[in-house]
């Protein structure tokens, strides 16, 4: 929840990390209590408190602490991984997805082929087997791996 | 701006800064002159000189990879201001809850089928067997049916539709992307309820009240994450930059996101819609287990 800190006498994390007086109007007071000064230290040394100021003037009043809460998120997954950021967590998900993915269509496979040799003559069960086969693979129902696409951080195409 | 002596455009960041872009400007090998949007998202988020310090400190076999990180957040934030990377985070931790759910309704359908295609077997013995496996031969694929309802609860399942429809027609089909995604819509509806809190994604975009709730509980769960996070991905470096070479960002991922981004109204508008793909998988499977347990 947001502090009320602009009210009271101490000033907020990030006026005691600029060192500068905390105003009533202090845009960061709501969203960086004096209790949590490393929240503010990091956000401030990724983005820097002139960008989070431009960006919370542009979001509504009632999303800025959503907005704030994220770029904290963002400023420490930075701060320990220099090189991916909370991109790494995404780009594991994202690998994590396609593989239940292709793991779900090759069961889905298995399932109908095994329905289908069930209701066939045995002749024709191994015919079905046999043009499956032929047909490119039996891990997917008319999907292939190229099919699952997300924006990916390495293409520059998002 | 050109180079002295040469025709060499300037890079993006020295066009936007309407400054000289010289052989030793840092930003040029990561921002070409013709993505100027890309360098005004990362401007508007770090700042050039926050993200010359970074690149300092970083070795330069890790620069581009870096790089590339920091473009691909930010242009995350340009799409999404309020959220960010979190929101795509909590979106893919959503959908792998979802594809799990279904990845093991499909086992359980399948181990009955394997159940009911060893009685199927059973039936061949001699005549004294017969009478108990035909006993036991009408129900486990009905119960595949009543699983599927209790997990997936489709609105306009109609068993009669689903009994009708001929093994033939369901090859015909193919579990297309966009059904999967339309089915996974209707999932996404009817479970809203049963949603873990710290998946549940939906509110923050639409709903004033809850959004710092929902948005204090999902950051809460990120913190392990964060934790996990690091391990995987010191690993897993030198995997990650090639293996995303061969993934693209194509119209399935809009596709996804919409769906993901719709607030609950127009979820519920697209029911229908959803539900007729709901209705046709589940017709496919249900078919497939029904139409085994006609015996003749």
């Amino acid at each position: 929840m947001a502090s009320s800190s602009s009210y009271s006498n101490s000033p907020c994390a990030a006026c005691k990390f600029l060192r500068r007086k905390c105003m009533p109007d202090c845009i960061f007071a709501p969203y960086f209590p004096p209790e949590e000064p490393q929240k503010f230290a990091n956000v401030h040394k990724i983005f820097g408190a002139s960008n989070v100021s431009k960006l919370l003037n542009e979001v509504q009043p009632h999303q800025r602490e959503d907005a704030v809460n994220s770029l904290a998120y963002e400023a420490e997954a930075r701060i320990k991984d220099p090189v991916y950021g909370c991109v790494g967590a995404i780009s594991v998900l994202q690998r994590q997805v396609i593989r239940l993915q292709k793991e779900l269509d090759a069961t889905n496979a298995d399932l109908i082929r095994y329905t289908c040799n069930n209701d066939m003559p045995s002749g024709q069960a191994s015919a079905t087997r046999m043009s499956d086969d032929q047909g490119g693979g039996s891990t997917s129902l008319g999907q292939s791996p190229s099919d699952y696409y997300y924006p990916s951080p390495w293409n520059n195409n998002y | 701006m050109t180079l002295k002596g040469g025709t060499t455009q300037a890079c993006a960041a020295c066009k936007f800064q309407r400054r000289k872009c010289t052989s030793e400007c840092l930003l040029a090998p990561y921002f070409p002159a013709d993505q100027p949007k890309m360098f005004q998202n990362v401007h508007k988020l770090f700042g050039v000189s926050n993200i010359k310090k970074m690149l300092k400190k970083l070795d330069p076999a890790r620069k581009k990879i870096a790089m590339d990180s920091i473009i691909f957040q930010a242009n995350i934030r340009d799409k999404y201001p309020v959220h960010g990377c979190w929101e795509e985070i909590c979106r893919l931790r959503y959908q792998i809850w979802r594809v799990e759910e279904e990845l093991h309704a499909v086992h359980q359908q399948l181990e009955i089928c394997r159940q009911h295609y060893q009685q199927h077997l059973d039936h061949h013995l001699p005549e004294d067997h017969v009478a108990s496996q035909l006993e036991l031969g009408m129900t486990p694929c009905s119960n595949g049916l009543q699983l599927l309802d209790h997990m997936l609860q489709p609105q306009d399942y109609n068993n009669k539709v689903a009994a009708s429809l001929p093994i033939s027609q369901q090859q015909q089909h193919s579990f297309s992307n966009s059904n999967n995604e339309a089915y996974n819509n209707s999932l996404y509806i009817d479970h809203k309820d049963s949603v873990p809190s710290h998946l549940w994604v939906e509110q923050p975009y639409g709903d004033n009240s809850s959004s710092s709730m929902a948005m204090q509980s999902q950051l809460d769960a990120s913190q392990q994450p964060l934790v996990i996070q690091e391990g995987e991905v010191v690993e897993d470096y030198d995997e990650m930059h090639p293996f995303f070479d061969t993934i693209d960002d194509r119209q399935s991922y809009v596709y996804s996101q919409e769906a993901y981004e719709s607030s609950s109204e127009e979820s519920l508008k697209d029911t229908p819609k959803c539900t007729e793909h709901v209705a046709e998988n589940e017709l496919k499977n249900a078919a497939a287990c029904f139409s085994l347990t006609s015996v003749s």
